[in-house]
């Protein structure tokens, strides 16, 4: 069965020479968008990985000519240490481990959501998906900004459950400044993506099929099990993707939620960068990154290939 | 009509703000609230021009900010280390001390740094002391006395102080401290003594409420933190703030007896600075003693210029934190510029640090 996926074949080779011009016209300026600032950034970026940082700061030249005839000063070394020190391995786990936990969250907050929204009448719809982008209306780090104060030892959050832990004779915890501000800060930002994806999908299904499903005998759970949640696949990998690879990469969030305690790989390049004046070294832990983040994707694309074949 | 007269009335009031800052702008790249707004105002109509003021958090920012290729400022206000990293970078102008006759003003005790021998390059703008900042009330009480760094890492006192302290969120300066209470320099880079210091810091850290740069002021101003490792400067509006909402405790600050870091900003004017002639004429009027004064009356920095001292109120004047006698300016150091393999070893064991 297929429901609106039969993409139809497109014979690329007897396409005339004028579409192709107006392919490329169309696609030209965000490719090279993309390729200004976005390729060469991370080629330069990759090729920095591999020097030693500059005297002041910045980067000692890959090559230079003298007297002598040219020179070339690569070095391994960034991405030995980062293999082999104990402490990067730990950031970069512990940011795998934020980043995962952040999208299973929001997979199970949003799922329900994006459901309700997609089966509710045609009129609340669109009041609904407005209330879920509502937020983006105000800044980002305003959000955040927030959450700090509704984190805070002095609000009636943190009080009220101190109160409860006092009464059972616990220590008093801190919200602010921990693993747990972080996750709060990281799910909040990261819901209403996983919510639009996943809505755009559970809005296309046909309630024919839940209706036959059901007429056939299947209960309520069997129903979403066997038909919703295998239909609904491709939304929740791009959801996922959405969600895990900013994540991954999350900075602002750990470093005014987190304290030090929640510290993640990014605030550690922002570190190397600036404190440290490190940047080959930072370049090499993000270049890292960056590859984590394109592995994560590529993951991603090659289960939704394999779920549509599955279901498809 | 009426529109088009206040559009009239509109272009002729531009045309005169023209005429008066017809001199056109200086870019200053400076601290944030780091001058006097009168100050400012007042340069601006001694220069007829403009000030354009633009700020950074760091110094780590500002050199960022630089090696990243950012161009047109006229004037820079970076600490010693910093300005030594700029010299060595072949940053900086030499300076004609003929075009700034109130040069003189400066006390010789804050000349030839370090970081610029003979002040070619650099002129001291204000200092502050990193210190110990307390609740006088509560560190009686509970018997810890303040004038040791030992107040901060000695879980002896720190039991009695659990999760009432901040330390400063920055490398060098909590090291620094921690080198001085084992009785290192704070610009000592021996690695084992390194070491040492990050165990002292690991050991006190449970203790500690946050590591913070910023709201230990409000923090200790509120009553909620007892002690905090800080910036003089910071501490003396934490003590106004306590006092301008009458809480029932005052705080004080002090130099500990094994010595502190003493921070001085300087005044310097980047190569390729597009108005040099503005940016002399900033730095003589910034060394006159009242303009010079101001800045320490409205944030309680210390201040190099002996022609401000009769500008400088009393509270100010007499608090040994802000002006330190001869005595205690001989225990303050000025933290050296680090080189690239020391700053590398600094990140991870600050890392470790913090993951511990």
């Amino acid at each position: 069965m297929s429901i609106s996926r039969g993409a139809p074949k497109r014979p690329f080779s007897s396409m005339t020479s004028r579409a192709r011009l107006a392919r490329w016209a169309l696609s030209g300026p965000p490719l090279t968008f993309l390729a200004i600032f976005f390729l060469i950034p991370t080629l330069i970026m990759a090729l920095a990985s591999f020097g030693w940082p500059g005297r002041e700061g910045g980067f000692s030249p890959l090559w230079y000519h003298d007297a002598a005839g040219w020179h070339f000063d690569f070095t391994l070394g960034n991405y030995r240490d980062i293999f082999t020190l104990r402490l990067f391995l730990v950031l970069y786990l512990r940011s795998l481990g934020y980043a995962l936990a952040t999208t299973g969250f929001c997979l199970v907050g949003a799922y329900p959501l994006s459901l309700v929204i997609a089966r509710a009448r045609v009129g609340y719809r669109n009041l609904l998906l407005l209330l879920v982008i509502v937020p983006f209306w105000s800044n980002f780090l305003i959000r955040i900004y927030a959450w700090m104060i509704i984190l805070g030892p002095q609000a009636a959050l943190s009080r009220g459950i101190n109160a409860v832990l006092g009464l059972c004779g616990i220590r008093a915890v801190n919200l602010l400044f921990s693993p747990f501000a972080v996750m709060m800060g990281l799910v909040y930002v990261s819901l209403p993506f996983m919510i639009l994806p996943l809505y755009a999908n559970l809005e296309k299904h046909d309630p024919a099929l839940l209706e036959a499903a059901r007429d056939l005998g299947a209960s309520a759970w069997s129903c979403f099990w066997r038909v919703t949640f295998p239909l609904s696949v491709p939304g929740v990998i791009a959801g996922a993707t959405l969600v895990f690879v900013p994540a991954l990469g999350a900075f602002a969030v750990p470093d005014i939620l987190g304290g030090t305690r929640g510290i993640m790989i990014g605030n550690v390049i922002e570190m190397e960068f600036l404190q440290a004046r490190d940047w080959p070294f930072g370049a090499a832990l993000s270049i890292i990154l960056t590859i984590l983040a394109l592995g994560a994707t590529g993951i991603a694309a090659w289960a939704a290939r394999r779920g549509i074949k599955a279901y498809g | 009509m009426a529109r088009r007269l206040v559009m009239a009335a509109g272009m002729l009031a531009f045309f005169v703000a023209g005429l008066v800052r017809a001199n056109g702008v200086l870019h200053l790249y400076n601290w944030n609230n780091y001058i006097a707004p009168q100050t400012l105002a007042r340069f601006e109509s001694v220069c007829r021009c403009r000030v354009a003021y633009d700020t950074y958090g760091s110094n780590e920012e500002l050199l960022a900010r630089l090696a990243a290729g950012a161009t047109g400022y006229d004037i820079l206000v970076p600490t010693g280390e910093a300005v030594q990293s700029l010299i060595r970078a072949g940053r900086l102008l030499p300076l004609d001390k003929r075009k700034l006759p109130n040069f003189v003003n400066i006390d010789p005790a804050y000349l030839n740094g370090f970081y610029d021998p003979g002040n070619v390059y650099s002129v001291p703008y204000a200092y502050t002391v990193t210190l110990l900042g307390y609740n006088v009330g509560k560190m009686r009480a509970l018997g810890i006395p303040t004038d040791t760094w030992a107040a901060l890492f000695d879980p002896r006192y720190l039991k009695r102080l659990r999760g009432r302290v901040t330390v400063l969120d920055d490398p060098r300066e909590l090291l620094a401290a921690a080198l001085k209470y084992l009785g290192y320099a704070a610009n000592d880079v021996d690695p084992s003594h390194w070491q040492r210091a990050a165990q002292v810091i690991v050991k006190a850290k449970p203790y500690w409420a946050a590591f913070n740069n910023t709201s230990y002021i409000r923090l200790i101003a509120s009553g909620d933190v007892w002690l905090a490792q800080g910036y003089s400067n910071d501490f003396f509006q934490a003590e106004r703030e306590a006092e301008s909402v009458r809480e029932p405790f005052t705080i004080a600050f002090s130099v500990p007896k094994e010595g502190a870091v003493l921070a001085v900003d300087n005044m310097v004017v980047p190569k390729g600075a597009p108005r040099a002639d503005l940016a002399y004429q900033f730095i003589d009027f910034m060394l006159e003693g009242r303009n010079a004064s101001e800045l320490t009356n409205l944030i309680g920095s210390g201040n190099p210029n002996r022609a401000a001292r009769p500008f400088i109120r009393r509270a100010l004047a007499d608090n040994p934190a802000i002006f330190p006698d001869h005595a205690v300016l001989g225990r303050l150091e000025e933290l050296r510029e680090l080189d690239r393999k020391q700053r590398r070893f600094l990140n991870r064991l600050w890392l470790e640090i913090k993951l511990h």
